[in-house]
């Protein structure tokens, strides 16, 4: 496992835990970021791009950090 | 159904909710706020079968976890206990056919408020592009409720929902079909027996759903409803959470992977994604307009282009406009008798609206720019690009649409500020937000700029005038930051909300609603600021007009008495105009604005902006048509200005270094007083609109002061 901010673009992953406060868990939630899905990395520059099915996510880099994930 | 129904649209944002209820409404609609809040109400009422129904759009949500204020609005609403909305009678929950499954996750929770449910699978076609089949009889049979595949922009669609709706027998789904795991179907139970019945004046239909949340945060902070024994609540809260523990699960989580088990159960067999991998469009454009690199660099050339074409693409109609008032009030004094009535009508009334129905053109491409710009998509990737720059200077990568729409209004601008969760986020974007070149600015820039600016022509296709015009945007814009760094220093550090949001896919905006909208803010402009506008012209001719003074007799060289008001190269109206009620006034004023380059005629308008900022171009047009001599008649009133000459030095009132420490004032100045008031409701208090009102118009003085004497001992 390992945070979401150190993946590597392209890099298809599982999100295996959330890390934050109660507030960004929720909202990370309803978006659809729960453990155990999977995503993709589409970008990690200043702050991450996340595909997960068709949703699109833009997440900071801090709160990425939070994001324990590991590869498919 | 026979009888009239309230039938409220839910669902996630960009999901094409306002599309359907555009379709179903057509024009029988009414926009406006909830009572004493500024969510935005859409209402308006549909024939089906002969039976009025009333439809309600409500504001889109993710979930009905109430953390922002339209996510709550949207669940009073379905509970029926907001106090100033029926409970809807039905509700058509419209999700994004290309993302099912995570808008059903709303939808599952619609369906726990034993309300009659029907899913609106909207945006087929998308999801057609994208290679996704969905079956809605299986998505039916699988979540128990009614389920229509559509496209809200089809018309044949509309009416077959329609029909389903008139034959829907209201069956209500059966709550927590997703069924709980034991455990939190136990905490559950313990927190509504225990705290959420005996306790609370939540309405049964949301008891799951609040239990739901009061295990999920482990908190009852910011509910709405009334509550007793927080202490009882406290306990049997943690009682609950306690035994989910004990299970080896997580209170946090229970819910969340409970509901996505059944939603992925629910459309495995119902859609299928045909395609798998490909790189769509919005993977190719994100991958440039994303970059770190070029991001912030289409972002600026976006912002650019948008200014360079508001100010040529509109200059005809600007043309047009102004020729039609000025023959239109030449027509009127021609055909009225002359007369107190006909220079009320042409100096006071024409003179002061043409002034501002002129930059109608501008705020009409200004808006639709900013409308294209959110219906494509591009408005959340600015975020997105913006956001580590908009964090350094103390704003949130949120603050970027409340501040581009401040490019339109501050208005809105500062209603959008309520997607911003933190409290210190959203209050220094607040404060910062009027720097923003709002379009009541526009007229003021575009006068100066086409008067005293030259047209000259700059890397082929920019013209000087245009790069001034985008400069003073790039002013306001850096400003704001400034401002927002500072801020940031004195306000103490809350917990931090980072930045989280999803980027929706790239389509083609909906030119109907585009356009509808351009049409309806266009609207506002001419009817709102028209109102003030006609009114304060009104005011003002009366003010500029009496009293009534004579001119002394021309000197001549047999002459030797000499008036010392009067002036050898003044002609009778000017003369008239600085005796007048206004005139004295501004001489008053005239002292204290002198420093930064501004006669008294400039003060009054400076006065009369207080009100609103576009006030300032009817007043000097008043002022002007006022004072001009019959020669001048014909005259635009750049052209006026350009020529104005002051009467005491006989040197022009207007130079360069005036123009742009007026347009420097302008930028700067906390003049609106609409502005004020949504500030004084969105902060409930006077405080911050007072602050703002104080710190921007003190900075406007120093910073016009600073450019004027600078600019004019160059």
């Amino acid at each position: 496992m390992h945070p979401l901010s150190n993946s590597k673009e392209g890099e298809e992953i599982v999100v295996r835990c959330l890390d934050c406060n109660c507030d960004d868990v929720c909202r990370l939630n309803e978006l659809g970021c729960v453990e155990g899905v999977n995503g993709k990395i589409i970008s990690n520059q200043q702050n991450i791009i996340l595909q997960l099915g068709e949703t699109r996510l833009a997440i900071a880099r801090k709160l990425a950090q939070t994001i324990l994930v590991s590869p498919v | 159904m026979k009888q009239p129904l309230t039938i409220a649209l839910a669902g996630n944002p960009n999901t094409g909710k306002s599309t359907l209820f555009n379709a179903l409404t057509g024009l029988r609609q009414k926009i406006a706020n909830y009572p004493g809040i500024t969510v935005e109400r859409k209402a308006g009422t549909t024939i089906i079968g002969g039976v009025l129904h009333k439809v309600i759009d409500l504001p889109g949500a993710y979930s009905l976890n109430y953390k922002k204020l339209d996510e709550r609005i949207a669940y009073e609403t379905l509970i029926g206990s907001y106090e100033h909305e029926d409970a809807p009678d039905l509700v058509l929950v419209v999700v994004d056919s290309s993302n099912l499954d995570r808008n059903l996750y709303l939808a599952t929770q619609i369906m726990d408020l034993n309300l009659p449910v029907m899913l609106v699978l909207n945006m087929t076609d998308v999801a057609k592009e994208r290679g996704i089949e969905i079956d809605p009889n299986v998505i039916a049979e699988n979540l128990g409720i009614p389920v229509f595949a559509m496209s809200a922009k089809n018309k044949g669609d509309i009416e077959e929902l329609k029909s389903l709706i008139s034959e829907f027998e209201m069956e209500v789904p059966r709550p927590l079909k997703w069924v709980p795991n034991p455990t939190l179907h136990e905490a559950i139970k313990l927190v509504i027996e225990e705290w959420i019945e005996p306790c609370t004046n939540i309405p049964e239909r949301a008891q799951n759903i609040e239990a739901l949340r009061l295990i999920s945060e482990g908190e009852f902070i910011g509910a709405f409803y009334k509550f007793e024994k927080a202490e009882l609540g406290k306990r049997v809260i943690a009682k609950a959470r306690g035994i989910i523990e004990q299970d080896g699960g997580n209170p946090m989580a229970a819910e969340v992977l409970r509901r996505y088990n059944f939603i992925g159960e629910a459309t495995s067999k119902g859609s299928v994604q045909t395609r798998q991998n490909e790189k769509t469009l919005t993977d190719k454009i994100d991958a440039v307009v994303t970059h770190k690199v070029f991001g912030p660099m289409i972002f600026t050339f976006v912002l650019l282009l948008m200014f360079q074409a508001i100010f040529s693409w509109a200059t005809p109609f600007m043309d047009m406009i102004d020729l039609l008032f000025v023959e239109g009030g030449n027509w009127v004094a021609n055909t009225l008798p002359p007369g107190m009535l006909n220079d009320l009508l042409v100096d006071g009334v024409i003179a002061g609206l043409g002034g501002v129905v002129i930059f109608l053109p501008q705020i009409v491409f200004l808006f639709f720019f900013i409308y294209v710009l959110e219906g494509t998509g591009y408005m959340a990737r600015a975020a997105f690009v913006m956001d580590g720059f908009m964090t350094k200077v103390g704003l949130h990568g949120r603050s970027v649409v409340p501040l581009m729409s401040g490019f339109a209004c501050a208005i809105p601008g500062i209603m959008a500020t309520r997607t911003i969760e933190n409290w210190r986020d959203r209050i220094i974007t607040i404060m910062v937000l009027p720097f923003m070149a709002c379009s009541a600015r526009l007229p003021v820039y575009a006068l100066m700029i086409a008067a005293f600016i030259p047209a000259t022509k700059v890397l082929g296709i920019f013209t000087l005038q245009g790069i001034t015009f985008f400069g003073l945007y790039i002013f306001g814009i850096v400003m704001a930051l400034v401002a927002a760094a500072v801020m940031k220093r004195f306000f103490p550090k809350g917990q931090e909300t980072p930045f989280i949001m999803e980027l929706p896919s790239y389509k083609m905006p909906k030119w109907s609603v585009v356009f509808h909208n351009v049409f309806e803010r266009g609207k506002v402009f001419i009817t709102e600021a028209g109102k003030i506008i006609v009114a304060i012209s009104i005011v003002l001719w009366f003010l500029a007009s009496f009293p009534k003074t004579e001119m002394p007799e021309a000197l001549n060289g047999d002459t030797t008495e000499y008036d010392s008001s009067f002036d050898i190269t003044e002609n009778p109206e000017s003369y008239q105009l600085r005796h007048s009620f206004a005139g004295k006034f501004g001489k008053i004023i005239e002292p204290a604005i002198e420093p930064l380059g501004f006669d008294w005629k400039i003060g009054i308008g400076l006065i009369t902006s207080f009100a609103a900022r576009e006030v300032m171009v009817g007043t000097l047009n008043t002022i002007y048509s006022i004072e001009e001599a019959d020669d001048a008649e014909n005259a635009t009133l750049k052209e006026k200005l350009r020529n104005d000459i002051n009467p005491e030095t006989g040197e022009h009132v207007y130079s360069i270094a005036t123009a742009i420490s007026l347009m420097i004032f302008f930028a700067l100045a906390m003049q609106c007083m609409s502005t004020i008031a949504i500030v004084r409701r969105e902060t409930n208090s006077w405080k911050w609109p007072t602050a703002m009102f104080v710190y921007m118009s003190a900075l406007a003085y120093i910073c016009s002061l600073i450019t004027y004497q600078i600019g004019s001992n160059l």
